[in-house]
């Protein structure tokens, strides 16, 4: 396997030590199987992810979407086949290992930790990177105050650039699910991924914020400079994100290239996307969706125009 | 060697009382997903009342039977009630909910109408008949429990596999919302098995009492408790046969045991060894079925927790925060000067104990594992502290102790890995038996198998004196110094902790606990943390034991009183779950209250029972809670006094969120200032 250039938005990460590479990775997936049982959730799935690249991973319920990604982060045994992120074979890697290697998880529940508040929750995410043993800490000696000082400034860049602040300390159980997605992602800047696995990022959301998904995630990919694995049922989200869509049925791939490939592939349209449009249209006409949408705060109802990035902004039941 | 028939038949029915207890813990935890420690004690009531019954009034045994066991029903079905307000709440909090009911349920069998005028009779048995094996005698008691259990079991498993009320109960055990949504009737589902659950235990009640020479008998003690768990776990918490079946094997293994060691001095330590190690055969070997089903449970239990406030970030309730705790530790560390000997040695106790508290805190609060051993890890640190602590520096020891403890603190916690939450109650209940029965109060035992003596408690614990050493040249042998120097380290365990909670550690394990996938591809190395929270609450409880041997200055069998532990786990809860303060706050009322205003021990049990259950149906955050609501007040008040002084108009006093000089960061602040909020942009990081 030989190293493959980040293609992506060239950022310069050479000042970040602790990375030990940076850029987007590539991922190879070779004849995967994991099976529960007697059941193959994966069955022989053999597909490459470009480094710098977003793949849509679309299929029915119970295709084994999910659980590609699963096998991916590590969480479940393969029955069979192999993964390979840029040279590195996975299976030398248990889960907590592979965040090091930049693969970053999220997920579909979105449960993230309903007693941390959003500030320990990005804490969190700097401790995986800069670990200070527990002994120093309760000595409180100069690195380790040093190290818990870098963090907070680092989660305090992200928590005003995602406009959290007011949540700041508001513990996780009592955001609203939206609010918790755009935890989840500044989590996912912090975590500096080289590969993201994104577990249908915009379910429990309403339909209008899910459109303002579109221009957020793609500048999650920008910033992040990462590859992008993306599940997810919001099929005009997905052809209009991604540079290869992948269509699975029980457990195989049956449709894969690019988005108007698959557009007119009949055994994607027989496996998932149907003969009818409404499938299509569920975010709107694609080309609506590909002008920057108008975020709306929730809480208000006030519409608050801003650039290209804009999503919907977090809101709060309590509130 | 040949097995006697009759010890086999003795165990045997010893084995029917805690197959019944276990399938009465099985009974409530398939509802209510709690083990029960008041299971024991929802029949006694009934059981001394039926003494009364018979013997001061003169009923015919059967009808004051029914009489009996019609009023364990009730007391079950009240119980029910009672505890059904902690429907939503964290399992650990209902299962401390059940130590004090059962506690209150005890002081009931000593009130005048149900309390026989003579205790000391013979417990009454309907039928008369006996019979021999060998030289063995069995007794008509003995003969109406091998009768009466075994047809109790099955007609309860026919009520539950034949009956819609068992259909229901089957499903609440499943999944309870699911159950409630398709027409269950939850609640009364659980009251059903709670009234099931005390006829039950009158019934165990009635056939185990005529064994005791009182009738008044005391709270299912704690070894007891742990041989019904063990046949609960057996049955893997749900089957109520296996249950029952695993009872009466348990009963036949601890007999034979008992027979086959006849070394007087090492015999019960072994057999405590034996026992704790099959408890986590059994736990391991369960795990697997253990699990199915409870992740649900357990999520649901810590997704409620206690985090009801938070500190707000405003500085001036800071302020006002450390002035209370520097005012009252000032306080108390001026008490020595005036209260006498005795107080000041309370002083030391107290202080000790909060340290304790603290280590659960760390343990229970933040990683969600329930320990009801952790008199074991403190009677480690004891011990150490009795076989060197007079060749080191007392500096040195408590860290070396601490450090020893963790060690053993994460043996045990091992089994954590595989089960979670409430089954860790079990294993460190087994693990404080142990300690106290083989390792403390006998000076040597056998290890099964090899054969090999280990000779780690003392020669003669209870005249041994462990005499305190001095630090850095103070002697520390009057009380009142002890008290300073148990206070001292009370303030560097709060600090330490302190630490922990604010700069990481403590939202590792909390991250873990709420959801160990995430954490794990976040890349927080979720075994290692969960070990984590076991040596750092082993380390605290290891030189709090250090601390605590040289306060008492000697052992007897009773320093390490499994209850004990019980009494933390209350404390902690009491105090609030995951709160410093709180665990402070606990130590205090829970050791400090009966000490200071009662001497008696039903007094005690009062101010400790009764009082543990109203904290929580009414206080969900614990003492915590209350502290933290005057200190919101006093911030108020402070902000009043200043506004009135500089001639502004004075703000009004409903509470710290109106706080002129609030941070933004406020969350009740911000709640309320929703127009305006910063639009969602994802900026370089």
């Amino acid at each position: 396997m030989t190293d493959v250039a980040p293609t992506a938005v060239d950022h310069d990460r050479s000042h970040d030590p602790d990375a030990p590479r940076t850029g987007p990775a590539r991922l190879e997936i070779k004849e995967l199987a994991v099976a529960f049982g007697g059941l193959r959730a994966v069955d022989g799935v053999s597909l490459v992810v470009e480094a710098g690249s977003i793949v849509g991973l679309i299929g029915a319920n119970g295709s084994g979407k999910t659980t590609l990604l699963d096998a991916v982060s590590g969480l479940v045994p393969l029955s069979g086949g192999r993964l390979f992120l840029d040279d590195a074979d996975l299976a030398d890697y248990i889960p907590e290992e592979r965040s090091r290697l930049g693969i970053v998880r999220s997920f579909q529940d979105c449960r993230l930790y309903p007693e941390l508040t959003v500030e320990d929750t990005l804490m969190l995410c700097e401790d995986a990177r800069r670990r200070v043993g527990v002994l120093s800490t309760t000595l409180q000696m100069p690195w380790a105050r040093r190290s818990e000082r870098e963090k907070r400034k680092a989660i305090d860049g992200v928590i005003a650039s995602f406009g959290l602040e007011r949540f700041r300390l508001h513990t996780t159980a009592h955001l609203s699910t939206g609010t918790r997605r755009v935890v989840d992602l500044a989590s996912i800047v912090l975590a500096n991924p080289r590969l993201l696995l994104l577990d249908e990022p915009t379910a429990g959301i309403a339909q209008r914020e899910a459109e303002a998904f579109i221009p957020l995630l793609r500048r999650l990919h920008e910033v992040t400079d990462s590859t992008i694995l993306l599940v997810e049922h919001d099929v005009p989200l997905v052809f209009e994100l991604c540079s290869n869509v992948v269509v699975m049925q029980t457990g195989e791939v049956v449709a894969a290239g690019t988005p108007d490939e698959v557009r007119r592939d009949p055994r994607a349209l027989a496996a998932y996307l149907g003969a009818s449009d409404e499938a299509l249209n569920v975010s709107g006409p694609l080309a609506a969706a590909s002008t920057p949408a108008v975020p709306r705060d929730e809480a208000s109802g006030e519409a608050a125009s801003g650039e290209a990035a804009s999503g919907g902004a977090p809101s709060d039941e309590g509130g | 060697m040949s097995l006697p028939p009759s010890v086999v038949l003795e165990g045997a029915i010893l084995g029917l009382d805690y197959g019944l207890l276990a399938v009465g813990l099985v009974l409530i935890y398939r509802t209510s997903r709690i083990v029960n420690f008041a299971q024991g004690q929802l029949g006694v009531v009934a059981a001394v009342f039926l003494v009364k019954l018979y013997y001061d009034f003169g009923f015919n045994y059967w009808i004051a039977l029914v009489i009996a066991v019609a009023l364990a029903a009730a007391v079950g079905a009240l119980s029910e009630l009672v505890l059904r307000r902690l429907f939503n709440r964290p399992r650990v909090i209902v299962m401390v909910a059940t130590i004090g009911l059962s506690q209150v349920l005890f002081l009931f069998t000593v009130f005048p109408f149900i309390r026989p005028k003579k205790l000391y009779r013979a417990f009454p048995v309907p039928i008369d008949w006996t019979f021999h094996i060998g030289t063995f005698l069995f007794s008509p008691g003995e003969v109406l429990t091998l009768i009466v259990a075994p047809v109790v079991v099955i007609a309860l498993a026919a009520f539950i596999r034949l009956s819609s009320w068992g259909l229901a109960m089957r499903a609440t055990a499943e999944n309870a919302e699911s159950a409630r949504l398709s027409g269950v009737w939850v609640r009364r589902t659980s009251t059903v098995a709670w009234t099931l659950a005390g006829a039950l235990s009158a019934v165990t009640a009635v056939l185990a009492s005529p064994s005791q020479t009182s009738a008044l008998t005391q709270v299912l003690s704690p070894d007891l408790l742990l041989l019904a768990l063990l046949a609960a776990l057996i049955g893997g918490m749900v089957s109520l046969p296996v249950a029952f079946v695993a009872g009466i094997g348990v009963g036949v293994v601890l007999d034979l045991l008992q027979w086959n060691i006849t070394n007087p001095s090492t015999g019960p330590a072994t057999v405590e060894l034996i026992l704790f190690l099959l408890l986590l055969g059994a736990l391991l070997v369960r795990a697997a079925s253990l699990q199915k089903g409870a992740r649900v449970g357990e999520r649901s239990s810590w997704a409620m927790g206690t985090a009801a406030f938070r500190t707000t970030g405003d500085a001036l309730r800071k302020r006002v925060g450390w002035s209370g705790v520097i005012l009252t530790f000032t306080g108390v560390a001026l008490l020595p000067f005036v209260v006498g000997v005795g107080h000041s040695f309370l002083m030391s106790q107290i202080c000790i104990y909060g340290v304790i508290a603290l280590s659960l805190t760390v343990l229970t609060g933040w990683s969600g594992q329930v320990s009801l051993g952790q008199f074991g890890f403190v009677a480690v640190g004891a011990d150490i502290a009795a076989h060197i602590g007079s060749s080191l520096p007392i500096v040195l020891l408590l860290p070396l102790a601490g450090a020893a403890t963790a060690v053993v603190s994460v043996l045990v916690g091992l089994t954590a890995l595989r089960i979670r939450g409430l089954y860790l109650a079990v294993s460190t209940l087994g693990f404080a038996l142990f300690m106290q029965t083989s390792v403390l109060a006998t000076p040597c035992f056998t290890l099964p198998l090899i054969h090999r003596t280990i000779c780690s408690g003392l020669p003669n614990p209870e005249s041994t004196l462990i005499s305190r050493p001095s630090l850095f040249g103070l002697n520390l042998s009057s009380e009142q110094a002890f008290a300073w120097f148990s206070l001292g380290v009370l303030v560097l365990s709060a600090l330490m902790v302190r630490v922990w909670r604010d700069r990481g550690v403590a939202r590792r394990l909390i991250a873990v606990r709420d959801n160990e996938i995430a954490a794990g591809s976040a890349g927080i190395p979720v075994v290692r943390t969960k070990l984590l929270a076991f040596a750092l609450s082993g380390f605290m409880a290891g030189y709090a034991g250090v601390c605590l041997a040289f306060a008492t200055e000697r052992f007897s069998t009773n320093t390490f009183d499994p209850s004990f532990s019980i009494l933390v786990v209350s404390m902690v809860v009491i105090g609030g779950l995951d709160s410093i303060p709180g665990a402070l706050l606990g130590a205090l009322y829970l050791e400090g209250l009966p000490a200071i205003f009662g001497s008696t021990p039903t007094v005690e049990f009062l101010t400790s029972g009764a009082g543990l259950l109203a904290f929580i149906l009414y206080l969900p955050g614990g003492m915590a809670q209350l502290l933290h609501q005057f200190g919101d007040l006093v911030t108020a008040g402070v902000t009043n006094l200043r506004a009135r002084r500089s001639g502004a108009p004075p703000s009004d006093t409903s509470g710290a969120s109106d706080l002129p000089s609030a941070d933004p960061a406020s969350p009740r602040q911000g709640q309320r200032s929703a127009a305006g909020a910063g639009a969602l942009s994802v900026a370089d990081p």
